[in-house]
C-alpha cells in the first residue's frame, strides 16, 4: 500500500513507443543544444510546436496525465519568464522604448524578447524529457543504453535498480511524516519544521542505503556482474522506424536553427 | 522417486561452521555441523534471532563474500569451500529466496524478472524463452509472463521470487520464510509448489520457516538452532524432535504439532487447575466471540462512515477503489481482526483510521482523549473546536477527525504499527525508540520484549524478529485509547507472539480499542470480533466462532484449514 501517486504510463500506440530510447534520446539532445544555441524566440518556439504534436501524436502517452506532470514545470518557466521580464537589464536604458511603462513598471522590447525565449527554452526541456522517457518503461531504456550505446551492464542496470529504490524512498518520506505525526514528534512551525528535515534527510539516507545494500545482495544472489558476459533476453534493433525519427527530428532542428537566422 | 536423484542437485556440508558480523561481538551462528545428500529437503528452525538467515546468506556465498565478518569451520556446497570459492561460482549453484521479495525484484515485468538470472550467466535467448514459461509454471504462476512486478500481490511476489531462484536450475534452493506475511490462499499455494518441488528430488532445498506444521512431514533433515546461534541437533525430523522439542520451546520457537509428544510436560496444571502456560486466546481472558452486547465493551472510540478510497493505479482500471463504502465502529477494550486476502484494503483501511490517507469520500472519526476526562472516555464533553467530526450516536462522545486533531494530542489518541517496523523507527537506539512514545518504563518494556540486552543498538541493526518487537514495545509505550496493527506477529517466535498478545492484553483491559490486520490464524481466538475485507468492501463483521465457520472467499478452504491449524499449538498439549 503505497501512498503515492501512479506513474505516467502510455495508453495508445505511438511511432515514439517503438524506436529505440537512444533514438529518442539523441533527437532530444540536439533540440536542446539548438533551442540554447541563440537567443531568438522562434527557435524554441518551433521546437516547442514540434514537441508537443509529437506528444499529442506519437508517444501514447495520455494527454491529462502529461499535463499534470508537466504543470510544475509551466510555472516554474513562468515563474523565471516574469523574473527576466522584469529585471533585463534594458529596463534601465533609456534609449531602448518601453512596451509598457506604469510607474516603477518598465517592460521593454528586448526584455520581453528574452523572456519569452527563456519561458520556451524551459518548456522545450520539460516536453522532450517527457518524450524521451515517457513512451517506454525504464527497462527498456536500460537495455538500449547497454545494446546501442555500449554502456557498461553494471551502469545502466545499477541505475535501474537504483531507481527502482526510488518510489519506496518517496513512499518512505510519505510514512515518515505520518509517523512523526503518529509518535507526536512531528513539530510546529516552519522554523522547527526546517530543522526536523534535516534529521528526516539523514533517516531517509541510512533507509536509502539499507535498501541499496538489500536490492545489490538480492542482485549479487542472481549472478549479476559476476564477470561473465550478459545475454539479452530483449534485443533491441535500430530499425527505419529509428532512421525516419533521427531524420525526422534533425530537420525539425535544422529548421529552428535556421529561423534563428533570419531578420526579426 | 528413490533412485539416484538427477544431475544438478548439490550436496552441502558444514564442519564447525560459525559465522560473526563485523561489529557484534556474539557469533551469529557457530558449531554448525550438517551433511545433506544431493536432492533432500532441510527445514531449520529455531527461534528469532537465532542466525537462521545468517545460514542462507552463507549457503548462497553472500556470507563471506558481500558481507564483512569473521568465518569459522568449513561450508562446503557441491564440494566447493564456499569461503576460498569465488561468490559468482556458488552462485551459479544456488539460488535464493530472502525473506522480503519486494526489494528483491529488480525489472518491471514478470518474465524480465525471471530472465535477469539467466542473463546473467549468460543463457542463450532460445533456451531464455524456453526456461521463462517453465520456471513460472514451477512456481505456479504460469501465463504471468506480461504483468507488471508491482501489481502483483505479495503472494505472487513471493513466488515470482521463487520462479527467479529456480530459473537458472541451481542445484540447491535456499528459501528465507517464504510464507511471510502471504495470506492464506497464497501460503497454501506456496506450501503446494515447494511440495511439488521437493517431490521431484531434482534439487537440493533449505527452507526456513516458522510455519512448520506445513515443511515438517516433506524434510528429509532439520537443523535446530538455538537463541545464541549454537546448533542444538541436526538429524531426521523425528530425531530432532525427540531430542530437542523441549529445548525449542523452552526457548520460546514454534514447535510443531507433530513434536507436541516429546514436550516433557503435557497440558501442564499448576495446583489451582489452571495452565502453566495457557494457549494464546485463553491467556487474554477474552471468551472466544465476544461478551454480551455483541458490537462491542464500550464507547465508540472509531468510527468510518462509507469511507472510500479509489484507487490511481493505471493497471486497476477505471472504478476500482482500494475501500469502497465501508462503515465501521471499534468500541473501547475491544479487540478486532482484521483479514482478508493480500490487496483486500486491510493497510488502507488502518491508514485511513489514522488520518494518514484520506477518504475521497465518507467520513472518519477517533475519540480525542486529550480533550475529555482520562479513564472515562464516554462522559468526554462535546468537540466543538473539530472542524469535521463525525456526530457519534447518544451518549456517545463525538469523534475527532484524526487528520486534523492537534499533533501533540496524537499519539495518546492513536497508535499505529506499520507492517514493515523499519518505516516506524524515530530513535537512534532500541532505548530511545521506546522512549520516544513515552509513558511507561522503557527498561521494563525491552525486557518484556527480549530486548534489555540491545537497548544501545541501532534499530536498523537488528534482526527482523527483534525489529518487529521493538516495534510493538514502542507502540505499547505510548498506550493510546486506539491502537492499530499491521501484521505484529509476522515473523515472530513463539515466545515474541505470547510476549506481544500478554502486552495487548494488558492495555485492552485498560479500555485500549485494538484493531490488528493479519493473516495470522493465531491470532483470531484473542479477537472479539473479526472485519473480513474483500476488494475494499466489509465482506463479514461478526463474530470469531461465526467467522471461522464460514469465511466469506471463495474458496473458503485455505483460510478454514489455516485457522484449524491456528487453534492447535498450545490446545493439544
Amino acid at each position: 500500500m503505497s501512498l503515492l501517486p501512479p506513474p505516467l504510463e502510455p495508453v495508445r500506440p505511438g511511432l515514439l513507443r517503438t524506436v529505440a530510447p537512444v533514438t529518442r534520446l539523441t533527437v532530444a539532445a540536439v533540440w536542446l543544444l539548438v533551442a540554447f544555441a541563440g537567443i531568438d524566440p522562434r527557435v524554441p518556439a518551433i521546437l516547442l510546436v514540434a514537441a508537443v504534436a509529437s506528444l499529442v501524436f506519437l508517444s501514447g502517452l495520455p494527454l491529462a496525465g502529461s499535463l499534470r506532470r508537466l504543470a510544475p514545470l509551466v510555472l516554474a518557466a513562468g515563474g523565471i519568464a516574469l523574473l527576466t521580464l522584469l529585471v533585463h537589464p534594458s529596463r534601465a536604458d533609456p534609449s531602448v522604448p518601453a512596451l509598457i511603462d506604469v510607474g516603477p513598471l518598465r517592460i521593454t522590447g528586448p526584455a520581453l524578447a528574452a523572456a519569452l525565449a527563456l519561458a520556451l527554452r524551459l518548456a522545450v526541456i520539460a516536453v522532450s524529457s517527457l518524450l524521451v522517457f515517457g513512451p517506454s518503461d525504464t527497462t527498456t531504456f536500460a537495455d538500449s543504453l547497454a545494446q546501442q550505446w555500449r554502456v557498461p551492464d553494471r551502469f545502466a542496470y545499477g541505475t535501474l535498480a537504483a531507481l527502482r529504490i526510488a518510489p519506496f524512498l518517496a513512499a518512505d518520506w510519505a510514512t515518515g511524516s505520518a509517523v512523526r505525526r503518529l509518535r507526536g514528534i512531528a513539530r510546529r512551525g516552519p522554523a522547527a519544521r526546517v530543522r526536523d528535515v534535516g534529521a528526516r534527510l539523514l533517516a531517509l539516507l541510512v533507509s536509502a542505503v539499507r535498501r541499496g545494500e538489500r536490492m545489490a545482495l538480492a542482485m549479487d544472489a542472481r549472478g549479476f556482474d559476476a564477470g561473465r558476459r550478459r545475454s539479452r533476453f530483449r534485443p533491441i534493433r535500430l530499425g527505419v522506424r529509428d532512421l525516419v525519427v533521427l531524420v525526422t527530428g534533425f530537420a525539425v532542428a535544422a529548421v529552428a536553427a535556421a529561423a534563428g537566422t533570419l531578420p526579426a | 522417486m528413490t533412485d539416484a536423484p538427477p544431475t544438478g542437485a548439490v550436496a552441502v556440508e558444514a564442519r564447525g561452521f560459525g559465522w560473526s558480523y563485523r561489529g557484534r561481538e556474539r557469533p551469529a551462528l557457530a558449531g554448525i555441523e550438517l551433511r545433506l545428500d544431493p536432492g533432500a529437503l532441510l527445514l531449520v528452525v529455531g527461534p528469532s534471532g537465532s542466525g537462521k538467515s545468517t545460514l542462507a546468506l552463507a549457503l548462497a556465498g553472500l556470507i563471506p563474500h558481500a558481507i564483512p565478518g569473521t568465518w569459522v569451520g568449513r561450508l562446503v556446497v557441491d564440494g566447493l569451500d564456499v569461503a576460498a570459492t569465488p561468490a559468482p561460482v556458488i552462485g551459479e549453484r544456488v539460488g535464493v529466496v530472502f525473506q522480503d521479495p519486494e526489494t528483491g525484484i529488480v525489472l518491471d515485468r514478470v518474465a524480465d524478472e525471471i530472465a535477469f538470472g539467466l542473463e546473467n550467466r549468460g543463457w542463450e535467448l532460445q533456451q531464455m524463452r524456453a526456461r521463462v514459461p517453465e520456471a513460472l509454471a514451477l512456481a505456479g504462476l504460469a501465463g504471468f509472463e506480461g504483468r507488471r512486478t508491482a501489481n502483483l500481490s505479495g503472494g505472487e511476489q513471493q513466488r515470482l521470487a521463487i520462479a527467479g531462484a529456480l530459473a537458472p536450475e541451481p542445484g540447491l534452493l535456499v528459501l528465507d520464510e517464504p510464507t511471510a506475511n502471504l495470506d492464506p490462499p497464497g501460503m497454501a499455494a506456496v506450501f503446494e509448489r515447494l511440495g511439488a518441488l521437493a517431490a521431484r528430488r531434482d534439487r537440493t532445498i533449505v527452507v526456513i520457516e516458522h510455519r512448520l506444521d506445513a515443511v515438517l512431514p516433506i524434510a528429509d533433515r532439520v537443523l535446530a538452532i538455538g537463541a545464541d546461534g549454537r546448533q542444538l541437533a541436526f538429524g531426521p525430523p523425528d530425531e530432532v524432535g525427540a531430542s530437542v522439542a523441549a529445548e525449542l520451546d523452552r526457548l520460546g520457537a514454534w514447535v510443531p504439532a507433530a513434536w507436541h509428544r516429546y514436550l516433557a510436560r503435557p497440558v501442564a496444571v499448576a495446583a489451582a487447575g489452571v495452565p502453566i502456560r495457557a494457549p494464546i486466546g485463553a491467556a487474554v481472558g477474552v471468551p472466544i466471540g465476544g461478551p454480551p452486547g455483541a458490537t462491542g465493551v464500550g464507547a465508540v472510540v472509531a468510527r468510518a462512515a462509507d469511507v472510500t478510497v479509489p484507487d490511481r493505479t493505471v493497471a486497476a482500471g477505471p472504478g476500482r477503489d482500494i475501500l469502497h463504502g465501508v462503515s465501521l465502529e471499534i468500541r473501547a477494550g475491544e479487540r478486532v481482526a482484521l483479514v482478508g486476502p493480500n490487496g483486500a484494503g486491510k493497510s488502507s483501511l488502518l491508514f485511513v483510521l489514522a488520518g494518514i490517507l484520506r477518504p475521497s469520500s465518507g467520513g472518519v472519526g477517533v475519540l480525542d482523549p486529550g480533550a475529555s476526562p482520562a479513564g472515562s472516555p464516554a462522559a468526554s464533553p462535546a468537540l466543538s473546536h473539530v472542524s469535521s467530526p463525525v456526530p457519534g450516536p447518544d451518549g456517545d462522545a463525538p469523534l475527532a477527525d484524526p487528520a486534523r486533531m492537534p499533533p501533540r494530542r496524537v499519539p495518546s489518541a492513536l497508535g499505529l504499527l506499520f507492517q514493515d517496523p523499519e518505516v516506524g523507527f524515530v530513535g537512534r537506539t532500541v532505548a530511545a525508540e521506546v522512549a520516544a512514545g513515552g509513558r511507561a518504563s522503557s527498561g521494563a518494556l525491552l525486557e518484556r520484549f527480549g530486548l534489555q540486552g540491545l537497548a544501545d543498538e541501532d534499530p536498523y541493526r537488528l534482526s527482523r524478529g527483534e525489529q518487529r518487537r521493538l516495534s510493538v514495545a514502542a507502540a505499547c509505550a505510548s498506550a493510546p485509547t486506539l491502537l492499530l496493527l499491521d501484521e505484529p506477529t509476522y515473523g515472530l517466535d513463539r515466545r515474541a507472539t505470547d510476549a506481544v498478545v500478554a502486552m495487548l492484553d494488558e492495555l485492552r483491559a485498560e479500555g485500549q480499542a485494538q484493531v490488528v490486520a493479519t493473516h495470522d490464524p493465531r491470532l483470531l481466538p484473542a479477537c472479539h470480533r473479526v472485519i473480513a475485507l474483500d476488494i475494499g468492501r466489509i465482506a463479514f463483521d461478526g463474530s470469531v466462532a461465526a467467522f471461522l465457520a464460514a469465511p466469506p472467499y471463495d474458496p473458503p478452504d485455505p483460510w478454514r484449514a489455516a485457522a484449524a491449524g491456528g487453534v492447535d499449538p498450545a490446545v493439544d498439549r
